[in-house]
């Protein structure tokens, strides 16, 4: 994985760029928005952290030329000032995620893994998490290599909870995917769906948590 | 200098002079009228004078007044007073009528032919209209005088009938001034009710509109006041934003290269003081945090124009992903029970809110736990209420524990003491009522606030 880091505070980008060299990525590590725009013009990056708080043109400035010049790559903004101000900003400018200083480690990396599972999913019709592997062209799904026999509602639901793993995703947010306009489905329903996929999930290590009264969230593999 | 009533004063300063002017007025109405009036008794006096000279007599042996006993009585004939005459001749012994009226005083000046005065006689006091009149080819007196019933029971009337519109007319202008003040400051005790009636946080003018034109000078020097202090607490509140807002870099750093080092083979004794130095950060940035948001719950920082209408059940949606992995790591079970509750609010705020009562709950409930949030309409309110089963709040404590920085002695965990009071800030900018309390069954504690609902 390749990602651009853009951050003007020497320390913070030092650990950044450290740390997420120990995941296993290649990244570059610029101090400036225009530093950012020139290498994001000339280098596919697979992910740009982006600061806002920059000197000369500023995170948002930077976030526009990059979509303005049709770029896809995604982009996770680090904000220090008022968060969901920046947040809807962002998202509006076409951030694909943000977070707020200060915050854990462990936890924009997981934001990281989520972030670039997405792009990988938009970009091919495979979508891998541990042991289970969904080829959405053939609507065809393996677990640890054996095929697995998913209900059309089954597997509807699987996709949902696989775009957005280690996120809580509420029981309607379930409902508007799985359904069509004249469907209707009610939350016990699903309820069903996930105990189902649950019994042929949980043996091989993957898990879906209840969030009570709210939803459900496919934990991260944590390896068999 | 001990505040006196602007009413009495003003009655006090125009008693004098109004009862001065009620007497002076009184007396030059008397002194008008009474002239005239006078003058007609007077003339009445003159007339039988110059009857009674016409019936002088001149003969041989001398003078005399020609005056039947009939006459006499007809002219002597009065309601009210008594009336005396004196005929002299020229040499000035009387012809006629009561002896001893006493002569006009030295220099009496004659008006008309007749002399006006006033004396004794018998006994009481009289007015005399003197005459002389030709005799013969001389002069001789006559003198008229009736007592002054007639003159005092008039000047009487006369009084009194100038001093009872007077006193009415005295007494008008005191109670004008009476309720005219009151009615005057009337919008004064309306402008200082709106003021009387206003939260900390309203800084906005004072609306000079009803206020009568004189005190609009008080009014404007009362809304600069306000600017200025808005603007004092829009600075300070400014200040805390920024010094917050400039921490979180260097901090995520301090963060972010603390746990870099964690994350490396230490010798144990470093490792335990790296991990207080970890700590320390995550403390002070949350610090940081706390104090931005307290400076945006701030008076200055909320306007409630702003505020737009919301449902406190998306605000909960919206945040819960984050909140479900914190009590994960801290092995509570975080529930929801979500029903729609509409409210006109800052959603940055009630984000805020929100994320300081899980946050509470999380931190004291403890491992274990189970911890609700919930949303709903109840009783015609929104409510918001974040519930855990914990070790509660003792009902002395419910009250202290929204003060900033109070922290419950011996309490654990390492809490900056501003959750609830950032909470409370934030329910008063919304007008919410804010109610700590114990949870399900009398265990744990339960924070609800009510919202207006929208």
């Amino acid at each position: 994985m390749r990602i651009l880091l853009v951050e003007d505070d020497a320390s913070l980008a030092g650990a950044l760029a450290q740390m997420l060299r120990a995941e296993g990525h290649a990244v570059d590590a610029v101090s400036s928005g225009e530093q950012a725009v020139l290498a994001a013009r000339q280098e596919p990056f697979d992910l740009v952290i982006l600061d806002i708080g920059l000197p000369g043109i500023d995170g948002f400035e930077v976030l526009r030329r990059l979509r303005g010049g049709g770029g896809t790559m995604p982009v996770l903004m680090l904000t220090a000032r008022d968060p969901v101000e920046d947040r809807v900003r962002g998202l509006d400018l076409g951030a694909d995620d943000y977070m707020t200083k200060p915050f854990a480690m462990p936890e924009l990396t997981a934001r990281v893994r989520a972030l670039v599972r997405r792009s990988q999913a938009r970009a091919g019709p495979r979508i891998e998490h541990g042991p289970l592997v969904l080829d959405t062209a053939a609507r065809r799904a393996f677990l640890g290599g054996e095929p697995l026999q998913l209900a059309a509602r089954e597997w509807a639901v699987l996709e949902v909870l696989l775009a957005r793993v280690e996120r809580v995703v509420s029981k309607e947010a379930i409902i508007q995917a799985v359904t069509g306009w004249s469907e209707e489905l009610s939350p016990n329903a699903i309820e069903v769906y996930v105990s189902r996929l649950r019994a042929k999930l949980e043996p091989a290590g993957i898990r879906i948590r209840t969030v009570r009264g709210f939803g459900y969230m496919l934990e991260e593999y944590q390896g068999g | 200098m001990p505040a006196r009533s602007l009413r009495a004063q003003l009655l006090r300063r125009l008693l004098a002079p109004v009862a001065v002017l009620l007497a002076l007025g009184a007396a030059s109405a008397y002194r008008l009228s009474l002239a005239p009036a006078s003058d007609a008794y007077d003339q009445a006096l003159a007339d039988i004078a110059l009857a009674l000279g016409e019936r002088i007599r001149v003969a041989s042996d001398g003078y005399a007044v020609d005056l039947p006993a009939a006459a006499e009585r007809a002219l002597r004939t009065d309601r009210y007073d008594t009336i005396y005459y004196q005929v002299r001749a020229p040499d000035g012994t009387r012809i006629a009528g009561d002896a001893g009226l006493p002569d006009p005083p030295e220099g009496a000046r004659a008006q008309d032919g007749v002399i006006r005065y006033e004396t004794r006689y018998g006994g009481e006091l009289v007015h005399v209209v003197a005459m002389l009149v030709p005799c013969g080819g001389r002069i001789c007196t006559v003198q008229v005088a009736e007592t002054g019933n007639k003159r005092r029971s008039l000047a009487r009337t006369i009084l009194l009938s100038s001093l009872v519109p007077e006193l009415l007319l005295a007494a008008a202008a005191l109670a004008m001034v009476w309720f005219g003040v009151k009615r005057g400051l009337a919008p004064l005790e309306a402008l200082s009710a709106e003021i009387k009636a206003r939260s900390a946080r309203d800084l906005r003018p004072v609306d000079a509109g009803h206020a009568p034109l004189e005190a609009r000078p008080l009014v404007d020097a009362l809304n600069h006041l306000l600017v200025r202090v808005a603007e004092a607490a829009e600075n300070q509140r400014r200040f805390v934003a920024n010094a917050a807002h400039q921490l979180r870099t260097p901090l995520a750093g301090l963060q972010s290269h603390t746990e870099l080092a964690l994350a490396q083979e230490l010798p144990p004794a470093c490792r335990a003081e790296l991990e207080q130095v970890h700590r320390a950060a995550i403390r002070t940035a949350r610090l940081a945090n706390q104090l931005l948001a307290l400076a945006r719950a701030e008076p200055g920082g909320v306007s409630a124009e702003r505020f737009a209408p919301l449902d406190l059940r998306s605000i909960v949606e919206a945040s819960a992903d984050e909140w479900v992995h914190r009590s994960l790591a801290r092995g509570v079970d975080l529930g929801f029970e979500l029903a729609p509750a509409p409210v006109r609010g800052d959603a940055l705020l009630l984000r805020e809110a929100l994320a300081n009562l899980i946050h509470n709950a999380i931190e004291y409930a403890g491992a274990g736990a189970r911890v609700t949030v919930r949303t709903g309409a109840r009783d015609g309110a929104a409510v918001l209420e974040v519930e855990d089963d914990g070790p509660g709040i003792a009902p002395a404590e419910r009250e202290r524990v929204l003060e900033r920085f109070y922290r419950i002695p011996g309490t654990p965990g390492e809490g900056s003491g501003l959750g609830l009071a950032i909470v409370r800030e934030i329910a008063q900018a919304h007008g919410a009522a804010l109610e700590v309390g114990a949870g399900a069954g009398g265990r744990g504690c339960r924070v609800v606030l009510r919202f207006a609902q929208a």
